[in-house]
C-alpha cells in the first residue's frame, strides 16, 4: 500500500474513529474469550466466592475435591480413548491419503467420494444400532468398542485434510524416490512424513478434539461410572437440581486445556488444512 | 503364468493399495454401511427396548406412515432444518464474514490487534462443546447469570430472563451457544482467504475509483467464494447432523418445542425405549443428508480430484 493512501485513509477516519474501532474490536475479543476464561478463573476460587464481584478467594481446592472424587479415572479413561483411536485413525489415514492424492487406480473417485461421504453422515443414526450391536456382542462399557468408534468417526476428516496438505508436496519429491527403487511405504513414512509432519499434527489434532469432546456415543455406550469419559463426568456434577459448581468449573477447565494448549501453536496448520484448495497459498 | 516365476502374483503397487486402503474401508463399512442397513431393517419392526434380545414383529413401513402423519415430525423438521441449520449457519458465515473484515482493516493492522485477535479466537474453538453449554447455561441463568445482571444493570429489563426457558429466547439463546462455539474456525477461515488475496487487486480498484462496498462486492467477495462454498457446506452438515448442543442446552425443551431430529432419533430410542420408531426417524435423517451429501461431493470432490489431472 503505498503512503499515499495510508495518510488518506487516516486523515478520512479520524483519530476517534479509529479509537473507537479498535475499542469495539477490544469489545468483541472480550466477549469472544469472556466464557472460557471465566471458567479458569472460577475453578480457582472458593464455591462461596464464585459468583461474587469483587470478592476474590483464591483456591485450588476444587481440583483437590475433584480428583479426590474419582475424577482421575475418567481423566486416564478419556486419555487413553483419544490417543490410541488417534494414532490409530492417523496412521490409517495418511496411507489412504496418500493413495488417493498420488496413485492411479480403478474406481478412485467412487472410494474417495464414499470417504468423504462419511463426514456427512449423521453419526445419531448410528447410535442405536451400534448399541444394539455392542449389546448382543457384550461390548457395552468396553474401551476397544470405544476405540473402534473413535478411529471410525476421525477417519474420513483425517483423510479429507490429509489429501489437502499432500497437495501442497511436490509429487516431484516422490517420482524422485520411486525411480532411486523406494516402495510406496517408504515412500509414505520415510519422505512425505517428515515433510508433512506439521500437516499430520494438525490433523491429529482435528481428530483429537473431535474425540476428546465426543459426548453421544460415550453416553450410549459407557453406562458405568468408572468407565465414563471426562465430558459425561463433567456434565453428571451439573445435575438437575444440586449442581456442584466447584467440580464442574474444575472439570471444565481440565477438559478445555488439553485442547487448548495443543491449538495454540498448530492454530496456523489447522485452518490452512480446512479449507485447502480454496485458500489460495 | 510364465516360466521365469519371478513375477509375483501382486503388483507392489497393488499391494500397497491393499494394505493403504482396506483398513479405512473395513472401518468405514464396519461402522457407517452395516450399522446402516441394520438400522433400515429395524425401521421396518417394532423394536423396542424390552425385545431388544428377541427382536422385534415385521411392521412394515407403519413407522414412516407414524412419522408422516403426525404433526410433531413437522414440528421437528422445521426446527433442524430452519432454526438449527439455516439460521444458525447463516447467522455464523455472516458474522464470520464481518469478523474476518474487521480485522482485516488496515486500522486493526497499524494497531497490531491481528495476531492478539488470532490467538484469542483459538479460545472458543479448542473449548469442548460441552464446556461451552455448561458455561453458556450458566451465563444464561436467571438467577446466577451475568448476561441477566448485566441487562438489568444497564436498565434493558426489569425482570430476569428465563432463556432457555421461554419460546420467544430459547431458539436464540441455543443459536447463540453455537455461533460462540463455532465462530473462530469460520472467522480464522476467511482471515486465511482475505490474506492471500493480492495488494494490487485492490489498489487497482482504489485507482478505478471502486467504493468500499463495490470494492468488497467485486474483489473480495469473489475472492472469498471458494472458501466461502466450503464453509457452508461443513457448517451445513456440522449443524444438521448434531446432537449435543440442542440436547444438553434445553434437552429439546420446554416441552419439546426444541426439538431436532437428531434428538428425536435419542429421545425415540433410549428414552421411549421405541427403537424401530427411532430408526425409521433416523433413516429419513440419513436420506436428508445423503441428498445433501451428493451436492457436498460434486463440490469437493470435484475439485480434490480434478485438479491432479492438470
Amino acid at each position: 500500500m503505498s503512503p499515499a493512501f495510508r495518510i488518506g485513509e487516516r486523515l478520512r477516519l479520524g483519530l476517534l474513529g479509529e479509537l473507537a474501532i479498535v475499542l469495539g474490536t477490544l469489545a468483541i475479543l472480550f466477549v469472544i474469550v469472556y466464557p472460557t476464561a471465566w471458567v479458569i478463573v472460577a475453578s480457582l476460587k472458593t464455591p462461596e466466592t464464585m459468583f461474587a464481584t469483587g470478592r476474590w478467594e483464591f483456591t485450588l481446592q476444587n481440583y483437590v475435591t475433584l480428583l479426590g472424587s474419582g475424577f482421575w479415572r475418567n481423566i486416564v479413561n478419556s486419555l487413553v480413548l483419544c490417543i490410541v483411536a488417534v494414532a490409530i485413525s492417523t496412521v490409517i489415514a495418511v496411507n489412504a491419503a496418500y493413495a488417493f492424492s498420488r496413485l492411479r487406480f480403478r474406481a478412485k473417485r467412487s472410494l474417495f467420494a464414499s470417504v468423504l461421504f462419511g463426514q456427512t453422515f449423521p453419526w445419531i443414526v448410528l447410535v442405536t444400532p451400534v448399541f444394539i450391536l455392542c449389546a448382543r456382542l457384550g461390548l457395552l462399557n468396553n474401551p476397544l468398542s470405544m476405540i473402534f468408534i473413535y478411529v471410525a468417526v476421525s477417519l474420513p476428516f483425517s483423510i479429507y485434510l490429509l489429501v489437502g496438505y499432500l497437495r501442497a508436496i511436490p509429487r516431484s519429491l516422490d517420482e524422485a524416490a520411486i525411480i532411486d527403487g523406494a516402495s510406496h511405504l517408504q515412500i509414505v513414512w520415510k519422505i512425505v512424513f517428515p515433510i508433512m509432519l506439521p500437516g499430520i499434527v494438525a490433523t491429529a489434532t482435528y481428530a483429537f478434539l473431535l474425540c476428546w469432546s465426543e459426548y453421544l456415543f460415550a453416553l450410549a455406550l459407557l453406562t458405568q461410572d468408572n468407565m465414563k469419559t471426562m465430558p459425561l463426568a463433567l456434565y453428571a456434577y451439573f445435575g438437575e437440581n444440586t449442581t456442584e459448581w466447584g467440580n464442574v468449573m474444575a472439570a471444565s477447565a481440565l477438559t478445555t486445556l488439553p485442547t487448548l494448549l495443543l491449538f495454540l501453536p498448530l492454530q496456523q496448520y489447522m485452518v490452512s488444512g480446512l479449507a485447502a484448495g480454496s485458500v489460495k497459498q | 503364468m510364465s516360466q521365469s516365476g519371478i513375477r509375483p502374483l501382486v503388483s507392489p503397487e497393488r499391494r500397497f493399495l491393499l494394505v493403504a486402503l482396506l483398513p479405512t474401508f473395513f472401518f468405514l463399512l464396519c461402522f457407517y454401511v452395516y450399522p446402516m442397513v441394520f438400522n433400515i431393517e429395524t425401521s421396518l419392526t417394532d423394536l423396542s427396548l424390552f425385545g431388544l434380545r428377541r427382536g422385534g414383529d415385521w411392521v412394515g413401513v407403519e413407522n414412516y406412515v407414524e412419522i408422516f402423519r403426525s404433526g410433531d415430525f413437522r414440528s421437528v423438521l422445521w426446527n433442524t432444518i430452519v432454526w438449527l441449520t439455516i439460521v444458525g449457519v447463516s447467522v455464523r458465515i455472516l458474522l464470520g464474514l464481518a469478523l474476518a473484515f474487521l480485522l482485516n482493516s488496515p486500522v486493526l493492522k497499524r494497531w497490531r490487534l491481528q495476531t492478539l485477535a488470532r490467538v484469542l479466537l483459538i479460545v472458543p474453538w479448542a473449548t469442548p462443546p460441552v464446556v461451552a453449554i455448561v458455561v453458556w447455561r450458566w451465563l444464561l441463568d436467571p438467577r446466577v447469570g451475568t448476561i441477566n445482571s448485566v441487562l438489568m444493570a444497564v436498565g434493558i429489563v426489569d425482570q430476569p430472563i428465563a432463556f432457555l426457558a421461554e419460546r420467544l429466547w430459547v431458539w436464540p439463546a441455543i443459536i447463540t451457544i453455537i455461533t460462540w462455539n463455532t465462530l473462530p474456525l469460520v472467522t480464522l477461515t476467511f482471515m486465511a482467504s482475505l490474506q492471500s488475496l493480492p495488494d494490487e487487486l485492490i489498489e487497482a480498484a482504489k485507482i478505478d475509483g471502486a467504493t468500499r462496498w463495490q470494492q468488497i462486492r467485486y474483489v473480495y467477495l469473489p475472492h472469498l467464494k471458494p472458501a466461502i462454498v466450503v464453509v457452508v457446506l461443513m457448517s451445513t452438515f456440522w449443524t444438521f447432523n448434531n446432537f449435543v448442543y440442542v440436547w444438553l442446552t434445553t434437552g429439546a425443551g420446554p416441552g419439546l418445542y426444541t426439538n431436532v431430529m437428531a434428538t428425536e432419533v435419542y429421545i425415540q430410542a433410549f428414552i421411549n425405549g421405541k427403537f424401530g420408531f427411532s430408526a425409521a426417524t433416523g433413516v429419513i435423517m440419513a436420506t436428508i443428508m445423503t441428498v445433501f451429501g451428493l451436492i457436498y461431493l460434486r463440490v469437493i470432490a470435484e475439485r480434490e480430484l480434478a485438479e491432479e489431472r492438470t
